[in-house]
């Protein structure tokens, strides 16, 4: 059984009914996918099996074979990151990471099927992620970023239309 | 049966870090040859941006280009002591700890700088990676240089040390813990207003907008300030209307075992959210910097228990406030049994207390 992960073929040696999550971490030290609640709940394992949004943990690894298997990995590296990671980083729309990896790859396939950059769509195509740090407006703010860019600064971070800094004299 | 609008607004006050106990928290720094700064400090960053804050620090302090910093909390082997990241502490108090370290640092690369240009330190200045000489921008040379002299010309590493301890408070009842002085941290304050959206057929309160003011002392990072404000906004938001780990506290029985019986928000229960980021410097964290972490999730179940009262006029005293929980309330005031209001407390803002700490240290504006 052979599977082809970001672009590269490995040769599973796991049963067929493994969870393509559990291949994908424990035989090729793909950890970018996360273990999260590993019943489908909570989004952490998503990666893009032919380019549509899948949970991993919930996926046999037998049927991926003749799939593309995507992770963040393949949509970008540290020094070239997609525009969707730059708009996260952009809009700081992480903190402790653990979520980031599934929701820059829903992402992804939100923006490449053509989604819209109204905030209630983008909710509504995040829904099945859990977010415990940001509160997800910033995740809402760099998906709908990345519908309409694909170039962002990547020395300085966005501060939300909605929030004023107002200065008092203090200990000044 | 109607759906029935309400607005709540509640306030809190806050101190940061473990006041009355020591808190220690310290950090060293060396200088490579080319000018590199490499910081050593015990916090671990849990997502809430320690370590982008603190290299903050250390890159206006000394005077170098932020991208110059490396921040090195990868093991308590080679990290000096921090308490933890925990009670909002990560950037008053251990960001004192790197910033007195990076003052030593600068302090001895003037040293050398004045040496190799013939000059007294104080009439050096570093900024942007370059000392110069005060009052003439020409004049001087990089950090670079500099570092590269200690090492190979003076055969000096250029190193610095801080440490952050605050008093142990003096008990006067061991019995209470009653202390015999104020909090060592300056107190933080913040208001939330909730407007919620209450259908009395189903009991589902939905929260509609969260507007919330708080006090930072200063932003160091406004981006990362914000992601706490709204971080903490919507783990509020699920204190209050979704979630309950042990509904039959004590009892584990019926505990929720995923996300089918265990609500965290999602990304559909977002309201919309407003921000008011208020910089009321204090006197001694650094750079007038609060704590704002815990904070951040305290007033919202509370502005939304209020609003809720505004919309059905039901007191909902236990949390979540579940669909649940606003129909029997709803049953009890129809029966003429009305839950009482529980008595609050009147948070009252302290101008002295907003800006002074009792804690000994370190006065940034010096």
């Amino acid at each position: 059984m052979r599977i082809e992960v970001n672009g590269a073929g490995h040769n599973v040696t796991s049963p067929p009914l493994a969870s393509l999550l559990t291949v994908l971490r424990e035989e090729m030290d793909v950890t970018s996918v996360k273990a999260g609640c590993e019943s489908g709940g909570c989004g952490a394992c998503t990666v893009l099996i032919d380019g549509q949004p899948r949970r991993s943990c919930l996926t046999p690894v037998v049927t991926a074979v003749g799939s593309e298997v995507t992770t963040v990995e393949g949509l970008g590296t540290p020094d070239s990151p997609s525009a969707i990671q730059q708009s996260f980083i952009h809009h700081y729309a992480m903190q402790c990471g653990f979520c980031t990896p599934g929701l820059v790859v829903a992402a992804t396939a939100y923006v490449n099927g053509g989604g819209s950059d109204d905030l209630d769509s983008v909710a509504e195509a995040i829904s099945g992620h859990v977010c415990r740090c940001t509160g997800y407006n910033k995740i809402l703010e760099a998906v709908a970023a990345a519908v309409k860019s694909s170039e962002f600064d990547l020395s300085s971070t966005a501060v939300d239309k909605n929030t004023v800094v107002i200065k008092t004299g203090g200990a000044v | 049966m109607a759906v029935h609008r309400g607005r709540g607004i509640a306030a809190i006050e806050y101190p940061t870090g473990m006041n009355q106990n020591g808190d220690p928290s310290q950090a060293w720094i060396k200088v490579k040859p080319d000018g590199r700064i490499d910081v050593f400090s015990g916090t671990a960053d849990i997502g809430n941006g320690a370590k982008t804050i603190q290299s903050q620090i250390v890159a206006d302090t000394i005077g170098v280009p932020y991208e110059w910093v490396t921040f090195d909390n990868s093991n308590t082997d080679s990290s000096p002591v921090c308490t933890g990241t925990f009670a909002s502490r990560a950037t008053f108090v251990a960001g004192k700890a790197v910033l007195k370290a990076a003052r030593e640092v600068q302090r001895k690369l003037l040293d050398v700088a004045a040496q190799e240009m013939e000059i007294s330190p104080e009439d050096l200045e570093i900024e942007d990676g370059r000392v110069s000489v005060k009052g003439l921008p020409d004049e001087g040379m990089d950090v670079g240089e500099v570092a590269g002299a200690a090492v190979y010309g003076h055969g000096i590493l250029v190193t610095g040390t801080g440490a952050q301890l605050n008093p142990y408070a003096a008990f006067t009842d061991p019995g209470t813990g009653e202390v015999d002085s104020p909090p060592h941290a300056a107190i933080s304050y913040a208001g939330c207003v909730a407007e919620v959206e209450v259908d009395d057929v189903t009991g589902e309160v939905r929260v509609t907008k969260l507007t919330q003011s708080y006090d930072v002392g200063r932003a160091i990072n406004p981006s990362l300030v914000e992601g706490q404000i709204q971080g903490g906004a919507i783990m509020g938001l699920g204190l209050g209307v979704l979630e309950t780990s042990y509904p039959y506290y004590p009892s584990v029985e019926h505990r929720g075992s995923g996300f089918g019986s265990y609500y965290a928000p999602s990304p559909l229960d977002m309201p919309d959210l407003e921000t008011i980021i208020i910089e009321n410097p204090s006197e001694d964290g650094p750079y007038g910097a609060k704590g704002i972490g815990e904070m951040a999730n305290n007033s919202q179940p509370a502005a939304i228990a209020t609003a809720v009262y505004d919309a059905i006029g039901v007191w909902i005293t236990e949390l979540p406030i579940t669909p649940e929980a606003v129909l029997k309330a709803l049953d009890k005031k129809a029966a003429g049994e009305d839950q009482p209001r529980r008595d609050g407390k009147m948070v009252i803002f302290d101008e002295d207390l907003s800006v002074n700490t009792v804690g000994a240290g370190l006065q940034w504006t010096a």
